[in-house]
């Protein structure tokens, strides 16, 4: 019983959870990992290429490793000393040239024993190549494990991943929709993609249903994946969806949906400027893998003249889980941000004045007859003051790490007038009045940068019902043009617009208002750093993008024009068939939606909000790849060019 | 989940062994390539630092078993109520403490002499790292298992106090109104007593004082075999008033005693964050020291700069004297 309780907290386990237990267990030597406060320590070597690095970082950090018995992490392709008795763990893809420097490696004996991890499976011939050096070198018994360890996609958030980050240019949105591919080109594509996928699945523990939408790139995908589990499911002695392996995937009575959407149906998106607070730091600062880079300008002193200019500071912080301010902020609105820092900023404050008193009090020692009975107390709140300290640097770094990320944050939207683009964007998606022609803002000198307006007009474009008339795009043009923007992505959209047209209507995106509350005047009466005057406060109001939509729709198997045509894959059916017909009648409790082309973070808030809403159903989110607007633009920019 | 496939490797190792024959290629020593493998194994320095570092981790491993195995005895023999008589008489368990302390003060100095060894021979960077991070990671372990050691002391010394409260609390209740005599185990109490507790002491001292009028008052009427109602009264009276005071020295000795134990975990925390900061203020004391070096050398150039700077024009003011004498001298020659 006990099993089944735990199975089925299990089903639920996040994405993170459990691709950190397989990697622990796989540090562990492929043995599970059990915590021993009185265990020996065992120490040993983490080697990785690249993409190993990309995926163990956002999960374990270094401290983690040293836990875990790492003394050194290495790259693989680095100059390594011979370390002898000492076992290496090795976790690289199996590419030619990795395994090339491990059959290098195993010939200059650079270590005790081997322990060789595959982040996705090795193909026969190669393993026969390692197991050619490992004869040559005699050090076939050194090689103690060989483990395929299906562990092919980055996880970012509990609930969201990544395909990669290494070779994000192969399966880029540009690299899937240029019109010069080849055939075989977009076959390795996809199968880069699918390989990912299916190792998602290995790890997750179960076997989808598949939906997708006709005519796509996503489709492609799905046909791939979908032959790829069946054969997998069929081969029943290597299956990896059975047996002891599964373990939690087999409590789950219910299925997860897996939808897969391609880019094109909904371009706005990416384009969008954005007002919740991690949307916005990977839009307006350098983010990637939960690590966002500040360059800290020092501060304004005048520079005595002869001197060397003061150098800039590049400050790198890790927005991880541990986070909690990070967790529970990360979708708010940014005006809320500002204030909950400054909330936190103040109960810290107040915490640190207690253990200030403290100090006070204890001067009174021994002077007064009634210390003995305050000193009592005060050794106790002397051991509490003193145990939480560490408590307190804790909250005080973190404190400091928002307030630094949210002022450059505040830095970009004052210069740029993000909040100004923000509000009319809502308003050109939501079809509601304008009260500002798009010329105007175009042509204003001081809102934002060329490629803002580039932006925002993009998305004027692809919202409006019929195109605008011949003479109002030169015009637009000629603004833009004099704002200094880059023309070649109007091209491009043009193009996507006219094939959009053909394939269906374009995609609305509900109703939705703004309002504005005017002048933030309870932050700047409370004197806060965060000076937002001028800075509109936006209140979000819940819209459903196009990619939610389709996901409740299919979820709760509503019937909707958009969304009756997709296709249904079922792998675990014994007959393969393309009925569109889905089988299954009642709504799906988990559902994983991958968008092929690349995604975001606004959707993905966008995902949680809804799935907020309903209580005991559960959504994971995946890209092939992870772009922020102005990465989106440079890709239309060079499609434009075709 | 992850897929063993190391069967899958030495299968490919046996397939590609016999192309190998087949082919007639060579492999690295061929049939005899495993007793080829231990002879060259063999020569490669096992590298005595991990071979040491592994026997103080073992030595360490045996301290570990060694006090979990008498745990329970060294725990479970402080409750009388649960079994009659102590496993482990008190000698066994000072016997232990002492083992135990001796064995980690040496298991501590051979990782100190690992580490001074480790400094002085010169690696590459990555191994001096590694074997730094095994260091602390045996250092980790010890100071794991001399918490269990603590742990099972503490208990201890709180057990051994709370015995001798009690041992003396219940006798004082019974001595006033039966036997003098054990006033006598009272006041022999308190010198037994490790001299914790002086007040305690003092007030036990006072107590066999006290009692001295009244043995002698009792010894004067011992002759009585009954004694007046009134006396009764008097001793009855006396007797509340000696538990009063009894119960108020009890809460006072407990109070200290919870905050000595408090003081003495603060003590703790203090030594290990002063301990910390030992390092840093090490590093700093130096990087000064190498600062104020650096300015006196500063300052040497300097002085140096302006001599060179002095006697450079120096020698450019006699240049162009001699060559003004020079041309006087030579004007005069031509006149």
């Amino acid at each position: 019983a006990g099993q089944w309780m735990v199975g089925a907290k299990m089903a639920a386990a996040s994405i993170r959870e459990r691709q950190t237990v397989a990697l622990k267990r796989m540090l562990n030597f492929n043995v599970p990992h059990v915590k021993n406060s009185t265990g020996e320590p065992v120490w040993k070597v983490l080697i990785y290429d690249r993409f190993g690095q990309d995926i163990i970082s956002p999960l374990l950090s270094v401290k983690e490793l040293r836990d875990m018995g790492i003394t050194l992490h290495l790259l693989l392709h680095s100059d390594r000393d011979p370390i002898p008795d000492v076992p290496a763990v090795y976790f690289v893809m199996p590419t030619e040239e990795n395994i090339d420097r491990m059959c290098q490696d195993l010939r200059n004996q650079l270590y005790e024993s081997y322990y060789l991890n595959f982040i996705s499976a090795i193909s026969r011939s190669k393993l026969e190549d390692i197991a050619n050096a490992a004869l040559a070198a005699n050090a076939v018994p050194q090689v103690a494990k060989v483990f395929d360890q299906y562990l092919n996609f980055i996880t970012l958030e509990d609930d969201m991943f990544v395909l990669c980050n290494q070779n994000k240019e192969l399966v880029s949105y540009r690299a899937i929709n240029r019109p010069d591919i080849t055939d075989t080109e977009m076959e390795t594509v996809m199968d880069t993609i699918v390989d990912s996928l299916f190792c998602f699945f290995v790890t997750l523990g179960a076997v989808p249903i598949i939906r997708c939408s006709r005519g796509t790139a996503a489709e492609m995908v799905a046909v791939k994946l979908d032959k790829k589990l069946r054969e997998n499911l069929r081969d029943a002695r290597n299956s990896l969806f059975t047996g002891d392996t599964l373990g939690a995937g087999q409590f789950s009575f219910q299925r997860p949906l897996l939808v897969l959407v391609d880019r094109n149906i909904d371009l706005a998106t990416p384009l969008h400027h954005t007002w919740t607070y991690q949307a916005l730091v990977h839009d307006v600062l350098d983010f990637h893998l939960n690590r966002v880079n500040l360059e800290e300008s020092s501060g304004l002193e005048n520079t005595p003249a002869g001197a060397r200019p003061k150098r800039k500071n590049k400050k790198s912080y890790d927005l991880t889980p541990v986070d909690k301010f990070w967790q529970k902020h990360k979708g708010s609105p940014f005006p809320e941000v500002a204030e909950s820092v400054q909330q936190e900023l103040e109960s810290y404050r107040a915490q640190e004045d207690e253990v200030k008193r403290l100090k006070s009090i204890m001067g009174l020692e021994g002077e007064d007859e009634g210390a003995i009975s305050m000193l009592s107390d005060n050794t106790a709140k002397l051991t509490s003051a003193v145990s939480s300290l560490p408590e307190l640097l804790e909250k005080k770094r973190l404190i400091d790490l928002h307030t630094n990320v949210a002022t450059a944050v505040l830095e970009h939207i004052k210069a740029r007038k993000l909040d100004v683009y923000f509000e009319y964007e809502e308003k050109i998606m939501s079809k509601t009045t304008l009260d500002k022609s798009l010329l105007d803002i175009i042509s204003d000198p001081d809102a934002g940068t060329p490629e803002d307006k580039m932006r925002l007009f993009l998305i004027y474009y692809i919202s409006t019902q019929q195109a605008p008339s011949e003479a109002d795009l030169e015009q637009y043009k000629k603004a833009l043009t004099d704002a200094g923007c880059d023309l070649n992505p109007l091209q491009y959209i043009k193009q996507w617009k006219a094939f959009a047209k053909m394939a269906s209507a374009p995609a609305s995106y509900g109703n939705t208002t703004t309002k504005p509350l005017g002048l933030f005047s309870r932050v700047m009466n409370t004197g806060s750093q965060f000076v937002m005057e001028g800075v509109k406060n936006l209140v979000l109001k819940q819209q459903n993008l196009p990619v939610t939509r389709i996901l409740d729709n299919l979820m709760e198997m509503k019937s909707n024009p958009e969304t009756d045509d997709f296709r249904y894959f079922d792998p675990k059916m014994l007959r393969g068939n393309d009925s569109s017909v889905p089988r299954n009648k009642n709504p799906f409790q988990e559902a994983i939606v991958f968008v092929v082309g690349g995604g975001n973070y606004i959707e993905y808030q966008n995902l949680i909000d809804y799935i907020k809403g309903k209580p005991g159903k559960h959504i994971l989110y995946g890209c092939s790849e992870l772009f922020n607007a102005t990465q989106f633009v440079k890709q239309c920019t060079q499609l434009g060019k075709f | 989940m992850a897929v063993d496939i190391t069967l899958l490797f030495r299968a490919s190792v046996k397939t590609v062994k016999t192309r190998n024959k087949a082919l007639g290629v060579a492999v690295g020593g061929g049939v005899d390539g495993s007793r080829d493998e231990l002879f060259r194994r063999s020569p490669r320095p096992k590298g005595d630092f991990s071979s040491r570092a592994r026997e103080v981790i073992s030595h360490i491993g045996k301290l570990r078993d060694f006090l979990l195995e008498h745990r329970k005895d060294y725990i479970n023999a402080h409750s009388h109520i649960l079994s009659e008589y102590g496993r482990m008489t008190d000698a066994e368990r000072d016997q232990i403490d002492q083992d135990a302390q001796t064995f980690m003060r040496t298991c501590s100095e051979a990782i100190q002499q690992l580490r001074n060894q480790a400094h002085k021979e010169t690696h590459s960077q990555q191994v001096r790292e590694h074997r730094s991070a095994i260091l602390d990671f045996t250092q980790d372990y010890l100071r794991r298992v001399c918490k269990l050691y603590s742990e099972q002391r503490a208990i201890r010394v709180k057990r051994v106090v709370d015995k001798k409260r009690l041992a003396k609390l219940e006798p004082e209740a019974t001595a006033r109104t039966r036997e003098p005599g054990s006033s006598e185990e009272v006041s022999l109490d308190p010198s037994q007593d490790s001299g914790e507790k002086p007040v305690a002491e003092e007030h036990a001292e006072k107590i066999p004082a006290e009692a001295q009028p009244e043995l002698g008052s009792w010894g004067d009427g011992k002759g009585e075999d009954e004694l007046s109602p009134e006396e009764i009264q008097m001793f009855e009276q006396e007797n509340q008033r000696l538990i009063g005071e009894m119960n108020s020295l009890f809460d006072e000795v407990r109070q200290i005693e919870g905050k000595v134990v408090e003081i003495s975990r603060l003590q703790e925390i203090f030594t290990e964050k002063v301990l910390q900061q030992e390092a840093e203020i090490d590093s700093i004391h130096q990087l000064v020291v190498g600062a104020t070096e650096n300015i006196k050398e500063g300052n040497e150039d300097i002085r140096e700069a302006i001599k060179n700077n002095a006697g450079f024009r120096v020698w450019v003011l006699f240049f162009l004297v001699m060559c003004s004498f020079s041309l006087l001298f030579l004007d005069w020659y031509d006149s």
